[in-house]
């Protein structure tokens, strides 16, 4: 009986593409870098089409931020090995830092978002520090109880405005620095990622992930490692949470909500775990699929998770993976 | 009998197993012997069926996509698609590589996940049994699997396989990281077990001597290929064997 089976085979011009003959012809430099154009451009091009939807400029700022915290949530998820459910702290803690440079202490609105970024990035460190050696599900519960705690405290002792939250921050000069500022930083931060995970760096924590007890026994501090991948993920989730307070001229305990946690992840799942730039088109897919989905009333979470659903069963490796083996790799028949 | 035949598997575009057929009759004991990438642990997972369920895992992450040719018979039967439960429930069972024992369980609860399969007083009849061919595992019932030494881990690993009634028992590298004296009692365990129960067993290994004087036949394999197969007495003055996989 003859038997065939399919054969996946890396293309020509990938196999060429890899060397130093990348840049010998105009086809091979498109090959790699069209991708990455595409998106790059395709970003930058969106306000100047949104002109005339005012509305939908805000979903994509939202967007974006959601974006943002895909990334620290993959990072973390699958190069760290920690799952973290802190999206909302870190927006939290970067909205309320914010909020108190800006209107508390007058500091003007360029300085105070990368101060809020940094000074909260360190203090969400440093509040997750203890709970570092914990692994999966203990220490996805840490993280998501530190909103909630936060809340509370808020609420409980009235301090930072309460449950009015602290009004009067400065916003945006215009429409395009509104918009571009967190694009450009969305994306600067998905190609520092990902150039970030391929140095040496990144394959001790890749390698933490895999084993950690051979990381520890090749001389290297695992808690360190692990503090400063929270700290570069926290950054990414405290500068979203800033541009957030800074756009709505407002910071609330809103910003602690359990959205800012869930949805990054169903853009991960959705694009593909280990990709980055997976989680960046998940975001991009989810956020204004939901905002469209309003039309539909309360059915919009019915209809929101079906879609999930279909996703996980029918493309559960995700849709960046998908594409990269496409673009990649062509299948044949071959006799066995 | 259980019977494989032309098994090929590829991972990806890498052949793993190469047109491999084995036959194993009731009773006996058959070794499979390679070194590292002969495709040993390959063949055991396509024999018990656990190839199919992780060929459902990679599909289902993306990652490398595994093909399977070739038929397994059991007494006559197609078995080739039974997904690995339905395959246990036949009589064909795995000790994996690396024993895989649950290490947060105690020995006791380790034999009893083993037993699903079986009544209660089969059971209690296997787990007696069990003790009676390991006796050191008697010491160490209420102790968690995890903090056994690794001969008495690769015992309860087998005692855990026998617990499901076995008519057809895959090792898979049971002599893993033995000192020679608990490979005796592996052995010679293995030896009881076919005697008394008639359970056909087989066996693969990368060092062929310890194993060699218990085993009717034997399969050599290299690099995914079966190269030489043969009755013990045929294999056992065969030179290249000889140098190969045994040291000499």
């Amino acid at each position: 009986m003859e038997q065939t089976r399919k054969e996946r085979i890396d293309r020509g011009l990938k196999v060429r593409t890899g060397g130093i003959y990348a840049i010998s012809s105009g086809r091979e430099i498109m090959y790699l870098v069209g991708p990455r154009l595409l998106l790059i451009v395709g970003i930058l091009l969106v306000p100047l089409f949104l002109e005339f939807a005012p509305y939908w400029k805000r979903v994509v700022n939202i967007m974006c931020v959601y974006a943002l915290l895909a990334l620290s949530f993959d990072f973390l998820a699958n190069y760290v090995g920690l799952v973290c459910l802190g999206g909302a702290f870190f927006v939290g803690v970067g909205g309320y830092l914010s909020a108190i440079f800006n209107v508390y202490l007058s500091i003007p609105m360029y300085l105070s978002i990368p101060l809020a970024t940094v000074t909260g990035a360190a203090l969400c460190t440093v509040l997750l520090l203890p709970c570092l050696p914990l692994r999966g599900v203990y220490f996805a519960i840490v993280t998501l109880m530190y909103p909630l705690l936060f809340t509370r405290v808020i609420e409980a002792l009235d301090v930072l405005g309460g449950t009015n939250g602290i009004t009067g921050l400065d916003g945006f000069p215009n429409q395009y620095v509104e918009q571009y500022a967190i694009i450009v930083v969305m994306l600067l931060s998905l190609f520092a990622m990902r150039r970030f995970v391929s140095q040496d760096i990144g394959l001790v924590i890749r390698g933490v992930k895999d084993n950690d007890q051979a990381v520890r026994a090749s001389g290297i501090n695992v808690t360190s490692i692990k503090a400063l991948s929270v700290f570069i993920a926290a950054l990414m989730g405290c500068f979203g949470g800033a541009y957030i307070a800074h756009l709505y001229m407002w910071a609330g305990i809103s910003l602690f909500a359990l959205d800012f946690s869930i949805i990054p992840i169903a853009s991960v799942v959705i694009g593909g775990g280990g990709t980055l730039v997976g989680a960046v088109i998940g975001s991009f897919i989810l956020v204004p699929l939901s905002e469209s989905l309003r039309f539909f009333g309360t059915l919009r979470i019915v209809i929101y998770c079906a879609a999930l659903t279909g996703f996980i069963v029918f493309k559960s490796e995700g849709l960046m993976v998908y594409l990269q083996r496409k673009y990649h790799q062509f299948e044949r028949w071959v006799k066995v | 009998m259980f019977e494989a035949r032309e098994l090929m598997v590829f991972y990806e575009n890498m052949l793993a197993l190469n047109n491999v057929s084995l036959e194993c009759e009731a009773g006996r004991i058959v070794g499979v012997f390679g070194s590292n990438s002969a495709g040993k642990s390959t063949l055991m997972y396509v024999l018990s069926g656990i190839m199919l369920d992780i060929k459902n895992k990679e599909e289902m992450r993306g990652g490398e996509r595994i093909s399977v040719y070739g038929r397994i018979f059991l007494n006559g039967e197609d078995v080739t698609a039974l997904k690995p439960h339905q395959m246990a429930k036949r009589g064909i069972i795995l000790c994996p590589e690396r024993r895989r024992i649950f290490a947060e369980s105690s020995v006791l609860e380790n034999l009893k996940i083993g037993a699903y399969l079986s009544t209660r007083s089969q059971t209690r009849e296997n787990i007696d049994y069990v003790l009676d061919l390991f006796p050191r595992l008697k010491d160490h019932l209420k102790r968690q699997g995890g903090f056994l030494s690794g001969g008495e881990q690769q015992m309860l690993a087998i005692g855990r396989a026998l617990m499901a009634n076995p008519q057809i028992l895959l090792l898979d590298e049971p002599l893993l990281g033995l000192s020679p004296a608990y490979q005796e009692i592996v052995i010679n365990g293995t030896k009881k077990i076919r005697d008394a129960k008639g359970i056909s067993v087989i066996i693969t290994e990368q060092y062929a001597r310890p194993v060699f004087p218990i085993i009717d036949y034997a399969y050599i394999l290299e690099n995914g290929s079966s190269v030489l197969a043969g009755t013990r007495e045929e294999l056992i003055d065969n030179p290249d064997v000889k140098s190969a996989y045994f040291g000499v």
